[in-house]
């Protein structure tokens, strides 16, 4: 009977023992230790200020000096052009651009009428633009075509108070048919309205990019 | 026989004092356990956005010395940006979008432009992504995920965009 109580003494006292003892031990002899956890916070501190600061040299990288700057861009399948600034639309505004149209001259010439696409430049500003007929407006109309210097070929009136020069003979300039704008209408060259044109021309400067796909 | 009855006391004697220290001990680790694992699952989260956004950004980097219009879709805010270069070409809204994306983000290639009967227009990044016109018949293909623009949106795609085209898309 005193062997059984005393057996059951010490049973107790390694009971109490146990029990009072932190929890979960045995079953954490798997998971990380206090120092490899430390570790692995440490190298994961290390690796986020590495990201960190590589990610900021690409952000630099990628910054532009033009930027800040106002950019034209016409979208020739819907005729519109905005004008933008940064994330910023500043204009958006229905335009005329190529027709698509093809014309042949009986000699062989040949015009595709259609804008131009790629990155552009305005490189230059006229007020009150002269239209210099070419060669195709006469075939087009089935005219003989003047000689080039024929004064009979300048035209005035037709293209509207401004003209943005884009080279190649492609302007961006005003039309008489503002009611076709928002369509393909031209010979290449972008249409644009008069409220829309003036304010184009105040805002770009020469050199402005323009971006026409 | 009462000497063993002794012993188990005197153990009990010697074994109670010490628990309280090792309480004490054991509560403070385990406090300082569930910390650094609370700052372990921050800083991993906080090295897996960097990586995302490194991997973002270096596509930007990537199209920026490229000649090529390229598309940014945030399927999720249901907008995107035909860009060239560092420069914003068109906004545009996505209206509609359909299927389980396999990853977050990831740059997609235009592998087909599809002008099929019925005005099936479709842009295809390979097994990522379809864009669609509202309107158009449905391009399904299993498991893809789909996004469907405005017509005009997507028409200006269409037509600015070749194969080949680079598209970086948050799914």
């Amino acid at each position: 009977m005193r062997i059984g109580r005393n057996i059951l003494t010490l049973i107790l006292a390694a009971a109490c023992f146990l029990a009072a003892a932190p929890a979960g031990r045995a079953g954490e002899k798997s998971s990380p230790s206090l120092e490899e956890i430390r570790k692995q916070v440490d190298g994961l501190q290390h690796e986020a200020a590495l990201l960190e600061e590589e990610n900021q040299g690409l952000r630099s990288m990628l910054e532009d000096p033009d930027d800040n700057e106002i950019y034209l861009v016409v979208d020739t399948e819907n005729n519109r052009l905005t004008m933008r600034r940064g994330g910023e639309v500043l204009l958006a505004a229905k335009v005329g651009t190529g027709s698509r149209q093809f014309v042949k001259e009986e000699t062989g010439r040949n015009w595709l009428f259609e804008s131009p696409t790629g990155s552009l430049s305005v490189l230059g500003k006229e007020r009150n633009p002269v239209w210099i007929r070419p060669d195709w407006s006469y075939v087009e109309e089935n005219m003989p075509v003047p000689a080039e210097n024929d004064p009979d070929r300048i035209v005035r009136g037709v293209l509207g108070k401004y003209a943005l020069i884009l080279g190649n003979g492609y302007k961006i300039h005003g039309t008489k048919y503002t009611e076709l704008l928002g369509t393909h209408f031209t010979h290449g060259c972008i249409s644009v309205g008069d409220g829309d044109l003036e304010r184009l021309y105040r805002s770009v400067k020469i050199g402005t990019k323009v971006y026409i796909y | 026989m009462r000497k063993n009855a002794g012993y188990g006391w005197l153990l009990l004697l010697f074994l109670l004092p010490a628990q309280p220290s090792l309480s004490v001990a054991a509560a403070a680790e385990e406090g300082e356990r569930e910390k650094l694992l609370e700052q372990r699952k921050q800083l991993a989260a906080t090295v897996e956005k960097l990586r995302q956004e490194q991997d973002s950004l270096v596509f930007l980097k990537t199209m920026q010395a490229s000649d090529s219009k390229y598309l940014v879709l945030d399927l999720r805010a249901a907008k995107g940006q035909l860009r060239y270069k560092n420069r914003t070409l068109k906004d545009l809204h996505i209206l509609q979008r359909e299927g389980t994306p396999a990853r977050t983000q990831k740059a997609v290639v235009l592998t087909k432009k599809i002008e099929g009967p019925r005005q099936r227009y479709a842009l295809v990044f390979g097994r990522s992504l379809i864009l669609q016109p509202r309107g158009a018949a449905p391009y399904r293909e299993d498991s893809i995920p789909r996004a469907v623009l405005t017509k005009r949106d997507f028409s200006a795609l269409y037509y600015a965009l070749e194969d080949g085209a680079m598209a970086y898309v948050l799914l």
